[in-house]
This record gives C-alpha cells, structure tokens and sequence, in this order.
C-alpha cells in the first residue's frame, strides 16, 4: 500500500559547516590584527628610539641639568630596548614587561619633573614629558583603556607638579596648555591611526574570506558535477557495449537475447535518472520508474507498496533496486513487484514469469534469487538497524 | 433461494456497483446483489438490511473515509466489507480496529472480491495481499505479537499474490497458508475497541481450533 509522506532531500551541494567557517575567519581577523600591532609598533619603537636620541641626548647636552635627568633617559632607553626585544621579533608585549615598562616610565617622569625648576617645566629642558607619552603608546598600544588612564595620569601629575612647583601667570598657563595639547593630540593621532588600521585589516580580511568561501564553493560545486558524470558514466554499465554493437550491425535487434539486453539496459539508464530526482520518498520513486520501462514493454506488472517510508541511503537504494532492474528486464508478461518496509528492514521483491533467476549475494544488501514453478522469484533485503 | 447468499453494495460509483453485481453473481455459487446505492442508507432500508454481506466503498463522494458509518455499521452485526480506491495502511489498519472482515483495494480483482465476500458471509475475515502487506508493515506500539511463520507468509503473500506460491516456497499445504493468514487476523481481532464481527470471528476460530481457549 502506498503510504508516501513528505521529506526533504537537498540536492544543494554540500556547503561548507557554518561554526568551522566563523571560526576560521576569527583567526584570520586575530592574525591580521596582530599583524597590523607588529607593523605599528615598529615605528613606534623608531620614532621612540629617534626621539630619545635627538630630543633626550641634544637636551641634556643643551641644558644645564640635574643628575636625576640622566637616569630618567636611561630608563626610557632602558625601556624602549626592553620592548625593542619582541616589537622587532613581531611579537606581542609581555603583560610583566609592560606593567613594568609604564610603572618605571611613569615614576621616572615623576623624578625629572620633580626635580625641574618651575619657569622650565613644559619648557624645552622638560624633554621628559613628550618622550614618556611615547613610550607608553610603545607599550599600550594594544591596550587602548589602560593607555588613556596611563595618558591621564601622565597629564594630571605633569600639570600637577608643575602647579604645586609655583603659581603660574596667565601666559605660562597658555604655554603649557598649548604644549600639552599638541604633544598629546599627536601621540592621540597615532593611535587613532592604528584603529584606522585595525578596522580596514579587519574588513580586507573578511573580503579575503568571502572570496575564499566563494571559490571553495564553486571547486565543491565542480566537484560534485564531476562526480555525478562519473558515476553516471560508471552506471551506464552495458549501454555503451551494447549501443555499439548495435551500431556496428554485431548483434541483432530482433534476437531475444539483443532484447533482453536492450530491456535491461533501458530499465538501468530509466533507474539511473530517476535516482537524482528530489522526491519525498526516493525508493519508491526509483521503483515506480522501474516499473514503467517494464509496463512500456508490455508487462502487466502490479506493485505494491507497505510500510511507512524510511531513509535509504543512494548507495543502498542503487544495491535495492539493481536487481529488481534485472529481473524487471527478463520478465515476459507478467510480474509482481513488491516494497515491504518493516520495523528493521527494507524488502524489494519481484515475483515473475521470468525463466531468468537472478544470482544471490550477501552483503550489506542480501539478494536471492529462485524459481518455484512457473514463477520465478527474487527479493533484496536490507536491514535498517 | 434461502441459502443463496446476498450482498449489498454501497458506492457512489454506478459503473462499480454494476461491476461488482457481475462479478458476484458470476461465481460459483453466486452471490446475489439484491440492493446498492450511492449512500449507506441503502444498507439500512429494504432488502438491503438484511443482505449477508456489505460492501463499502470508503470513500462515498467526499475526501473523507465514511470510518462512522462503518462502525455503525459493524456495531449493528453487519459483515462488512471494505473496498477503496485508497491504498492506505492506516486506513486498513483501522478499517480492521473497527472490526471489518476485509480491507480491499479497487486494484485488487474480482477473484479477491469474491472470497472475500463469501467468507464475509460466514463471519470469517479474508486477508488480501495488499492487507497482508499493511499487517506486515505495522509498526503501531499495540500491534499484537506474531510468530516468525505468521511473518513469513503474510510477506510471502503480499509479494507473491499467490497462496500456492506461498505454500511451494515455504513448504507448507495451501490450508495451512490459510489458517495462518486466519490465525494473525484472529490475533487482531483481539486487540482495541470491542466488535460483533470481531467477537464472532475469535468464537468461529476456537470453534475450528484454529486457537486455543488458553491462547486468549
């Protein structure tokens, strides 16, 4: 009895699992982003190293100074060869490094300041403060909360060291604030620059992705295609002999045995398209197809069909419905054809008049064959658990 | 013409109702056809009330299968027949619940309409292929237990289509084919709702010792 419920097969190709593509493309955009860091970071590390050498080294040449001015440029230079060992390698600061690296900038700045006299704080003799901003950009740059707050703090104690140090006029007001506004907004700038940065790696890579994702699909896509004519190719099985026998005038088309051939090769090729059609139930799909090339022959054939559907796998229905082909193709006029679908197994059986038996075998699909009298039968079983 | 057997036709078809009036009354000994209709009044009213036999098409002008009339039907004692154009297991599965002797196909020939129709007469039920196949395919949780043998011919049965074919392949005579296919519908008859049918046709099968008391 036929009992045909709806399910759904895709034909869509197969496509590539979503999780493992996302998570690819998060490595990709961490990988440029670490790529884009290292490049920053280089320059930073040159326009540090440029600017301790001029500014630093011309300042204490140029000024008279403290001593504690020189141990606060040993620090930063210090500091800068420290982070030299990983920025030129393209790595990653170390967290201790840089925790280290900003405490021991922040408290040297603290010593020069402290030890400048008022008139020349933000003055020229205060290389320190535009040369610690620098630094802690190098060793923040990644870290862009704890590179504001350092920035802040940078600011506040400058400013509140060089207002505990004296009272100042309005003039020097407007100095220092024009000193710390560009020092500040440029070393800003920089940072700015690298989100810039950051942001176009991140959509280049995500472009690249998309791309990549694309081809792969069109190679899976071609893949498939291949794949089909090829098993098309392979299951065309005695057509190609046969069609070019035929042509060549070897066989003789009025000979039974040319049309037992011929019916034969019809009901596979018959099978063989209707087997990538999308249908709810496939097998029944396939057998019905079988059935007709036989009904076209002349061959009152009755089919009958039990049993909820289950999932038959391609391979499987092909091993099901091959002999139920072959036997199809030897019946004269008459034949049953039967699909049973039980608790565990999927039957295919054809009862005709047929003097042909199929062969048996055994394996994933156990096919046999025999003749009880007049008729002839055959039966393909596989178990679904 | 006391002992002739009769049978009424219910289809809304009038070409299948003349069909099958030919079909039964051609057998041997016919079967008479003494009313028909396109509804199941005709099954009530007239002679067709005390007709032997009751033949149900499911499916009287609508989509849905006239399942109350049918066991209103049964309920009344009446031996009923289905027979539709719809190979459907559940149908047939529940056809069966509802205590019919037979669930036939319209695919299925006048040969099976015949048997069916007479055994229907003597309360027995009658097991075509097409329903060997629905029993053999149910997977329903209160299906009852059957034993491999019973398995084996009612599959042998819905593939072959033909008992001696049956009985060559598995050995067995051709009565002993059908006191199996009558033992499994025994078996469920004894499951779900309660019918005169089903009642009768468990008592006719102890009676014949097809079955034990203690089988039960």
């Amino acid at each position: 009895m036929i009992d045909q419920r709806v399910g759904a097969r895709s034909w869509a190709g197969p496509v590539l699992s979503r999780g493992r593509d996302e998570g690819g493309r998060g490595d990709d955009s961490r990988e440029a982003e670490r790529h884009v860091f290292a490049g920053v970071r280089l320059i930073l590390l040159g326009v540090t190293a440029v600017l301790q050498a001029s500014l630093g080294f011309g300042a204490l040449l140029t000024y008279p100074h403290h001593p504690a001015a020189r141990v606060t440029l040993a620090v930063l230079v210090s500091v800068t060869l420290l982070c030299a060992v990983w920025v030129v390698r393209r790595e990653p600061l170390p967290r201790v490094v840089v925790v280290g690296g900003v405490v021991a900038v922040m408290a040297a700045s603290a010593v020069a300041t402290a030890v400048l006299p008022s008139y020349a704080h933000f003055g020229p003799a205060h290389w320190s403060w535009g040369q610690i901003g620098w630094s802690l950009l190098l060793l923040l740059l990644d870290r862009v909360p704890a590179l504001l707050a350092a920035q802040a703090a940078h600011i506040v104690l400058g400013v509140g060291q060089w207002l505990l140090a004296g009272t100042p006029d309005r003039a020097a007001v407007g100095n220092v604030g024009v000193v710390v506004l560009s020092v500040t907004s440029l070393q800003l700038g920089a940072l700015v620059m690298t989100r810039f940065m950051l942001r176009n790696a991140a959509q280049a890579v995500e472009v690249a992705a998309e791309r990549e994702r694309a081809a792969t699909r069109a190679a899976l896509a071609e893949q498939w295609e291949q794949d089909l004519r090829a098993g098309f190719a392979g299951q065309l099985g005695s057509t190609l002999p046969l069609l070019a026998d035929l042509a060549d005038g070897v066989l003789d088309p009025r000979d039974d045995d040319t049309r037992r051939r011929c019916a034969l090769a019809a009901t596979q090729l018959r099978r063989l398209f209707a087997e990538n059609d999308d249908v709810p139930d496939p097998l029944v799909h396939e057998v019905t197809a079988c059935v007709h090339v036989a009904e076209r022959r002349g061959v009152a054939v009755s089919l009958a069909v039990s049993g909820a559907p289950v999932p038959v796998p391609t391979d499987v229905r092909r091993e099901l419905t091959g002999p139920l082909v072959e036997a199809l193709s030897a019946a004269r006029e008459r034949a049953r054809v039967s699909l049973l679908r039980t608790e565990g197994e999927v039957r295919v059986a054809v009862v005709s008049d047929a003097e042909v038996e199929v062969g048996t075998a055994r394996g994933r699909v156990e096919v046999e064959g025999g003749t009880y009298g007049r008729h002839t039968r055959m039966e393909a079983r596989w178990r679904t658990s | 013409m006391a002992d002739e057997l009769s049978a009424v036709v219910v289809d809304d078809h009038p070409a299948v109702r003349a069909g099958v009036a030919y079909w039964l009354s051609s057998g041997t000994p016919p079967i008479r056809v003494v009313a028909g209709g396109e509804d199941v009044r005709s099954a009530w009213l007239g002679e067709g009330a005390t007709a032997d036999v009751v033949i149900l098409d499911l499916h009287l002008g609508g989509p849905t299968p006239v399942l109350g009339d049918l066991r209103r039907l049964v309920e009344a004692g009446r031996r009923v027949v289905v027979y539709s154009m719809r190979a459907d297991d559940d149908i047939a599965l529940q056809c069966l619940e509802l205590g019919a002797l037979c669930y036939l196909t319209k695919a299925e020939g006048a040969e099976h309409l015949v048997q069916a129709t007479r055994a229907a007469a003597e309360g027995r039920p009658y097991t075509p292929p097409s329903l060997a196949g629905a029993l053999a395919g149910d997977r329903s949780d209160h299906r009852p237990a059957l034993s491999a043998r019973e398995v084996e011919v009612l599959v042998e049965w819905f593939q072959s289509e033909s008992k001696d074919f049956v009985a060559q392949r598995l050995g067995i005579s051709l009565s002993t084919v059908n006191s199996h296919l009558e033992r499994i519908r025994v078996k469920y008859a004894l499951i779900g709702r309660e019918a005169p049918t089903k009642a009768a046709l468990v008592a006719r099968a102890i009676q014949d010792g097809l079955i034990g008391v203690d089988d039960l």
